[in-house]
């Protein structure tokens, strides 16, 4: 709050009038949202949430502009619930990078492009993505007035969720387009007593070094592809993984409420049941898709899901 | 406590209840349930046999459940007085503890829970505290984690008389812990569930810290905290002999507790906030330092005893500075944990403190209180002619009003503190306060309106919190308008209606109705009466269409001086912006529907001669002096 109205408004002010910002000083740098966002560990050391709301209660405006925070928050609040001064830091992030973007800052992240030859203009990237990065836009197109998707790179996350979703492939991001994950999938597996596991796993949903230590214990029949979010699974690269001769897939999201990006997790929950009903409606339902929600708190769980799963395969073996 | 037992003048009521307490200071009626035992207090020599003879063993409360106790039991082993005690919940009444008595015949299954009146002087809370519940918290994962425990579980792990002979071992898998975490402000310091620091939660895990690394040199022990608080003579110095000793401080709110499955090894998670990094560190147990918190049956003393709560639930003081060990209720004193968080020379100050007023009180046979008491006009009271009425007697925080229909109500003088909430609630005037009539208060309210009022704002002002707060304004040279004329009263409950009206009338430009805060009111349920009062005065006045901001309702305490010239300069704006013909008319227009309301103040005895006084006044200051 501003206790002398007659003094200058400051880049704290500013940043308490946008919306979520407000409880700005409330903070008493206990270091909980830190710890409890993923961020650092897995992207960038020099992020930090609590620093970037000292750096804005010390008038630091460039700094904070320039901060890796302001432009890695995904807004996943994780950290909003354990905070206990209930400040909604990713809210206060989002109004200082809402002011950075007025100055002319842009975004550093890698970030989703659409190709207008490819794009129809069905929307659904729109509708899928967390953050209202896609936007429809008109364009006269050799005489014609067509739509297409245009997305905002300041909004976008690059969580690719809409690559998934995009039914004509328009949309594509380095490392995670379609062609670089199906790159991949081996074309075809020789066939072993052992059975073979596609696991498509989230980067989020491994909070300890230890778990990912555990996915590379395994032999060669696991085959692992890291994607930056569960939402990014399409179903189609779980049937080409089968196709290959793969038996079975398991895809690994964050507990539904957790996603680093959202509502990630609840997509790709969504996608792989309607797999799961498709597969009913043939006949062919027996579990060699599988996804499961690990949670923060879940460590070791996916050795325990890998094990479980690969039992399960090769009691579908024996029975064939 | 075996002192205690032995004064001749103290007398130990073990295993009793409260249930009830009538009465005033010195005169206290306290009824007690003595529950039934089925021990003979003065047969039992507290020898033991029945508890071992006992073939029932429920968990222990005193061992935080770690070891189990029998159906005959003592709480704890240094318990006063010593006699032993039958849990009838666990009790499957095979009698061997009346075969094991034997010849004492101690044990009487027969007995039943005894109510007792007495009479008592005064009365001493020191119910004390209890702790805040981990597994609230899932991130820590209390009660799932088996080697997660609580401060006061490592309490009597740590103990040599406790439940492993003060071997300290993990829960787990019963080996010696070599890596340990405490987390503090474990529900402190947190607006999801307790806000307040809880005093002394650094000072017991350092030193459960420096005790571990006394009896255990090789043991790695970190202390995550947000804060480390060491307020308290030679507590730094402790501080810093644990750091010594090699102690780890980590200063960061862990976020998360995972466990590995199979080691039941847990992982901590945390910033280290002065290295700005995440880290995340092996342990082989965790403690949890929890928020100290009323006790869960806090509010059914408070309304036993008729005190107030401070916002967390605390008992409430009579003053936070000045009167430490008083409740608001004459002859109820505080003692220890019960009124907040506390360590133990706090505690031990603040009882002797308490037994020392309570001494004070035993000791006179006279009692002297503030002479601003309620009277009430039994001629006036309409309780005597019969009629159904009582509002004083629900409006009083104290219960200070016998009211009976049929007959005059009465005040308890000795219970009564003067806040005036009867008297301005009185619907017939009936009532009056010493040194706060009605006379004395229009007259008050004649002369600030006696010249040129429509300029005037008249500020009614409680003592205990706006008047500070008017007086802060003054002491700190905050500039408010020249035009407030302030007129105190003991608490806003006394700020009558016809006050309001009758400043109306006279043509007040402005009027200013303000009190504490209502977790800050001096009479306890006072403010609420007040606030009740201004916003039925306020709407009566949107009926009539008055201007809005003439009438304004603000709640200021003693250190908001800021706010009190803020509030006073924003009803001076708001004066401003009205003509001052259309001003005039308003007051004109409204000045019949206000006389109307007023009309029976008259009656009121000394108000008659209140206003021909003001005319008088009016006469010799504004037409001779000032012209």
């Amino acid at each position: 709050m501003n206790h002398n109205p007659h003094a200058p408004e400051t880049f704290a002010d500013r940043v308490r009038n946008i919306p979520g910002g407000e409880h700005l000083e409330m903070c008493y740098s206990c270091g909980t949202c830190v710890s409890k966002c993923m961020i650092q560990q897995k992207v960038e050391p020099e992020y930090n949430p609590r620093r970037l709301l000292r750096l804005v209660m010390m008038e630091m405006e460039e700094e904070a502009y320039e901060s890796p925070t302001t432009w890695l928050c995904s807004g996943c609040d994780l950290c909003y619930p354990a905070c206990p001064q209930e400040i909604h830091i990713s809210g206060v992030i989002g109004a200082v990078k809402s002011l950075a973007v007025e100055k002319g800052y842009t975004s550093p992240l890698d970030t989703v492009s659409v190709d207008e030859s490819l794009c129809s203009g069905c929307a659904i990237c729109v509708m899928v993505c967390p953050y209202e990065a896609p936007h429809l836009i008109e364009k006269i197109v050799d005489g014609v007035n067509d739509r297409f998707s245009e997305v905002d790179a300041n909004r976008c996350m690059g969580c690719g969720i809409c690559v998934a979703s995009c039914p004509t492939g328009a949309i594509a991001r380095e490392g995670v387009s379609n062609t670089d994950i199906v790159r991949q999938i081996p074309h075809e597996v020789v066939k072993t007593d052992a059975p073979s596991l596609m696991v498509f796993i989230c980067d989020w949903s491994l909070r300890a070094d230890a778990d990912l230590e555990i996915l590379e214990s395994y032999p060669e029949n696991v085959k692992v592809i890291h994607i930056p979010c569960s939402g990014r699974i399409d179903p189609q690269l779980a049937l080409l993984s089968l196709r290959s001769g793969i038996s079975g897939v398991l895809v690994c999201g964050c507990k539904s409420g957790e996603c680093h990006y959202q509502r990630g997790t609840d997509v790709a929950n969504c996608k792989i049941s309607m797999l799961d009903r498709m597969f009913d409606q043939m006949d062919l339902a027996d579990g060699r898709v599988r996804f499961v929600q690990i949670g923060t708190q879940d460590r070791g769980r996916i050795r325990k899901e890998i094990d479980q799963m690969l039992l399960h395969l090769t009691s579908l073996q024996e029975v064939c | 406590m075996v002192d205690a037992a032995r004064h001749p003048n103290i007398e130990i009521r073990a295993y009793t209840e409260v249930e009830r307490v009538d009465g005033f200071v010195g005169n206290f009626k306290v009824q007690l349930r003595e529950k039934a035992k089925y021990v003979l207090a003065d047969r039992c020599n507290g020898c033991g046999d029945c508890a071992e003879a006992c073939p029932i063993e429920v968990p222990n409360y005193f061992e935080m459940n770690l070891a189990p106790r029998k159906a005959a039991y003592v709480p704890m082993s240094q318990s006063v007085p010593l006699i032993y005690n039958i849990d009838m919940d666990a009790c499957i009444h095979c009698y061997k503890c009346v075969e094991a008595c034997g010849k004492l015949e101690a044990i009487d299954f027969a007995m039943e829970d005894k109510l007792v009146w007495e009479d008592v002087g005064a009365i001493i809370m020191a119910t004390g505290y209890t702790h805040f519940d981990p597994s609230l918290i899932p991130e820590y994962g209390y009660s799932r984690f088996p080697n997660v425990i609580t401060a006061m579980e490592m309490e009597r792990l740590n103990n040599s008389a406790g439940p492993t002979a003060g071997n300290l071992i993990r829960p787990s898998d019963k080996t010696n812990p070599k890596r340990l975490a405490f987390i503090n402000c474990v529900g402190s310091r947190d607006k999801r569930f307790y806000p307040w620091c809880s005093n002394f939660c650094c000072m017991y895990s350092i030193k459960n810290a420096v005790l571990l690394k006394q009896m255990y040199p090789d043991c790695d022990i970190t202390i995550y905290y947000m804060d480390i608080r060491t307020p308290s003579k030679g507590y730094e110095e402790f501080y810093d002999r644990a750091r010594e000793m090699g102690v780890h401080f980590i200063q960061g709110r862990p976020s998360l507790v995972t466990e590995d499955e199979e080691t039941h090894n847990l992982y901590v998670h945390a910033e280290d906030v002065s290295l700005g990094k995440v880290i995340e560190r092996e342990y082989d147990m965790v403690m949890l330092n929890q928020a100290a918190i009323p006790q869960l049956d806090q509010n059914v003393m408070s309304s036993l005893m008729n005190i107030s709560q401070s916002p967390g639930g605390w008992f409430m003081e009579y003053h936070p500075k000045l009167r430490p060990m008083d409740s608001p209720t004459d002859g109820v004193f505080l003692a220890g944990a019960c009124q907040g968080p506390k360590d133990i020379p706090n505690s031990v100050a603040q009882g002797s403190a308490a037994a020392a007023r309570a001494g004070r009180i035993l000791h006179s046979d006279e009692w002297e209180i503030e002479p601003i008491v309620a009277y009430v006009w039994e001629d006036r009271c309409v309780s005597a002619d019969g009629k159904k009425c009582g509002i004083c007697y629900n409006a009083c925080p104290y219960g200070a009003i016998e009211y009976e229909q049929g007959q005059a109500a009465k005040v308890i003088t000795a219970k009564c503190h003067g806040c005036g909430a009867c008297v301005a609630e009185c619907p017939h005037n009936s009532i009056t306060q010493m040194h706060f009539t009605d006379a004395q208060i229009l007259a008050q309210i004649h002369a600030v309106l006696a010249k040129r009022p429509e300029e005037k704002i008249v500020a009614f002002r409680c003592h205990w919190c706006s008047y500070g707060g008017a007086d802060l304004a003054g002491t700190s040279h905050f500039e408010y308008t020249a035009n407030e004329r302030g007129l105190r009263v003991m608490c806003s409950a006394r700020m009558d209606t016809d006050f309001i009206y009758e400043a109306f009338r006279l043509g007040a430009g402005g009027v200013l109705y303000s009190g504490c805060h209502p977790q800050d009111c001096h009479y306890i349920t006072g403010q609420i009466i007040g606030a009740t009062r201004a916003d039925r005065l306020k709407k009566a006045f949107d009926r009539m269409e008055m201007t809005p901001g003439r009438f304004r309702i603000e709640w200021i305490s003693a250190a908001e001086g800021d706010k009190y010239a803020r509030v006073l300069n924003e009803m001076q704006d708001v004066l401003d912006e009205i003509p001052k013909e259309e001003l005039l008319a308003e007051i004109e227009k409204l000045r019949p529907t206000m006389e109307k309301r007023v009309r029976r103040l008259r009656s009121v005895p000394g108000v008659e001669a209140a206003y021909q006084f003001s005319e008088k006044l009016e006469n010799i200051i504004v037409k001779e002096i000032i012209g």
